[in-house]
């Protein structure tokens, strides 16, 4: 369990974020505002407290590995990104635009920091099944240090070198593909995968369950020989307690779903009550707005 | 007698795949970074893979969009995955994940991928379109051997090349035996194979064959025809497709797949902006295959589409009276 102040000062960081996502809509008055306030709780927990990831060296090769699979939410990453130092706030001011870091959806070889050049639904949990799947592969392939041969790693091991951490949005999981990659990570024992499922409730045309219903959702991961768990998305002490429950399980030789229930344009009263996906013009302003009032200067 | 250049030497008929098996075997042995990406297609060599590195073989299954994406992965943690199926699903299925997942990082992942004209199973299989649409995808080296020689040479280079590479192995009758041991492979060189006056063939991985076999009608009709072997498909040898054009002034393209964006219109293009010389594009029209047996009487595909060394003579003739009807001009 965490105390009420880590708890407290991770709240008042997601915000913070907030705030760094409400300077990219502005750029072009444009942005995926829903999915992106829906996922910001969970993108904070990680980035800013759970993860192993050195913001001076970001390609380090035991950082834990985050893969936006809903990558057109991106936004939530860059501020997690220059939260943490390894972009100046000023590049918050350049999403969208030509050349830079930030581009529209994530992408690996323009950003530094990103795992994953994401966009294309549906893909990314199998990338993060490769991830993981690479981890234990290089454990087992490469030969063990001298030191370490009187127990030799493959057999006893407490910790995975890094753990990969999915975010994958309930529409994805309308994709054929999201389900091939949850048999392969079972097949492969992939304990040291953890699928975060941003369950906003809200596809672009319509409730996601209308679109393509995706209920059981608990029972189809389970049946598919993962661990799952559901939790209040927007409830920072759920979220770290998920996290560090999933990594404390590692071992179990199971992947690890959370599935996180979260309110789509969450915090900003008009983005929840159109359910807003891709916010433009106007609408996205006025939200900006009340968001920089609810959360402004922090 | 014709004469072919040095490192030609024409021999019986063999498979590529024991080229590409033998390659991809020894660099397995030497680099344990290579990885047998499986989709419940086999793999080249895979007993010595089952009974010698189980470990590396990655079965993912009748799932090709997940495959590639994980291969992807492996590739970026520095493994050098090989993913093994017919062309139309480890590519063609998985179009955009090959594109998104690899392509726009540039993953060090290869793929051999089986396709062609020919074939007993019909449609779905026999597929022609692989070449073309490949050749669209940025970052994506393409290589079509002619024999079990360029075959073995292909694969060492791709395993060598750093970067996502398909190397396209054809469905078709066998190929002959066409190279050396001695002949000098490398990505993006046309080989010529034979020098001539009065017309080029490029052709590219079973056609060679056929080219060869016409050479002899070629002669018979007092024709002295340039052969070019296009191991390369994507990037294109563009000198070599120039250097042709301006000694001979008359080009035969020869593929096995649609003439609709493949090799012919590759070098259509080349020609059509550096140096505009008649050409005829043999290979399969815009249709789709079929089933068809090849027995020794008969190649009842090869008759349909009109890829034997007889057509290509039709093509040589027809391509040169277009040159010299624009010569009296």
């Amino acid at each position: 369990m965490h105390d009420e102040q880590l708890i407290q000062e991770l709240h008042t960081k997601a915000n913070r974020l907030r705030n760094h996502c409400f300077t990219q809509f502005c750029t072009f008055e444009q942005g995926h505002a829903g999915g992106t306030m829906s996922v910001v709780d969970i993108v904070a927990a990680l980035y800013l407290h759970h993860i192993k990831f050195d913001p001076q060296n970001v390609d380090w090769p035991e950082r834990d590995r985050v893969i936006m699979s809903k990558a057109h939410c991106c936004e939530a990453i860059y501020a997690a990104l220059v939260e943490l130092g390894v972009y100046p706030e000023e590049t918050l001011g350049t999403y969208y635009c030509y050349g830079s870091p930030f581009q529209g959806h994530a992408d690996r070889w323009c950003t530094p920091g990103i795992d994953y050049s994401g966009g294309s639904l549906g893909q990314g949990l199998s990338f993060a099944a490769g991830l993981a799947l690479a981890e234990k592969l290089k454990m087992q392939l490469e030969p063990p240090a001298r030191g370490e041969t009187f127990l030799p790693r493959y057999i006893l091991r407490y910790a995975p070198t890094y753990r990969t951490y999915c975010i994958v949005g309930d529409g994805e999981l309308h994709e054929g593909q999201i389900w091939e990659a949850a048999m392969f990570a079972h097949k492969f024992k992939l304990d040291n995968l953890v699928c975060i499922v941003d369950y906003n409730k809200w596809s672009l045309d319509g409730p996601t369950n209308d679109v393509m219903p995706i209920e059981p959702l608990v029972d189809k991961w389970k049946s598919f020989g993962w661990w799952v768990k559901e939790i209040d998305g927007h409830d920072m002490r759920q979220i770290v307690d998920s996290l560090d429950m999933a990594d404390r399980l590692y071992g179990d030789n199971q992947p690890k779903c959370i599935i996180a229930h979260t309110v789509k344009g969450f915090g900003v009263s008009n983005w929840e009550s159109l359910h807003m996906h891709l916010g433009r013009g106007e609408e996205m302003m006025k939200g900006v707005r009340e968001g920089r009032e609810k959360y402004g200067d922090l | 007698m014709a004469t072919y250049n040095e490192h030609i030497q024409i021999g019986e008929p063999a498979l590529i795949n024991k080229g590409i098996e033998k390659a991809i075997t020894a660099a397995a042995k030497a680099n344990p970074r290579i990885l047998a990406i499986l989709e419940d297609m086999g793999f080249p060599g895979i007993e010595w893979w089952t009974t010698t590195i189980p470990e590396r073989m990655i079965e993912c299954g009748i799932a090709e969009q997940n495959g590639a994406v994980v291969a992807g992965a492996l590739a970026s943690e520095g493994f050098i995955p090989i993913i093994n199926n017919f062309l139309f699903a480890n590519v063609g299925r998985a179009f955009n994940q090959v594109r998104q997942s690899i392509l726009v990082d540039r993953f060090n992942v290869k793929f051999i991928g089986r396709e062609g004209a020919w074939g007993e199973v019909g449609v779905s299989h026999n597929t022609i379109e692989g070449l073309a649409s490949s050749r669209t995808l940025p970052n994506l080296v393409i290589l079509n051997p002619a024999d079990v020689v360029e075959a073995e040479k292909a694969a060492e280079a791709m395993l060598q090349y750093i970067g996502p590479v398909l190397l396209r192995q054809e469905s078709s009758p066998t190929p002959l035996r066409i190279f050396r041991d001695d002949y000098p492979f490398d990505i993006g060189k046309a080989y010529t194979v034979k020098e001539g006056a009065d017309a080029t063939i490029i052709a590219t991985g079973y056609m060679l064959t056929e080219a060869i076999r016409a050479v002899e009608l070629f002669e018979a009709q007092g024709l002295d025809v340039a052969i070019v072997n296009m191991c390369t498909i994507k990037p294109l040898d563009e000198e070599a497709i120039i250097a042709a054009a301006r000694k001979t002034g008359a080009i035969v393209t020869a593929e096995n797949g649609t003439i609709v964006g493949g090799l012919g219109d590759g070098v259509a293009s080349v020609l059509a902006e550096n140096y505009p010389v008649p050409m005829v594009k043999v290979g399969v029209e815009d249709e789709f295959s079929q089933s068809g047996l090849i027995t020794p009487e008969r190649d009842e595909l090869m008759e349909h589409f009109g890829l034997a060394a007889e057509d290509l003579v039709v093509a040589v003739q027809d391509c040169v009276a277009k040159k010299e009807r624009l010569r009296r001009v």
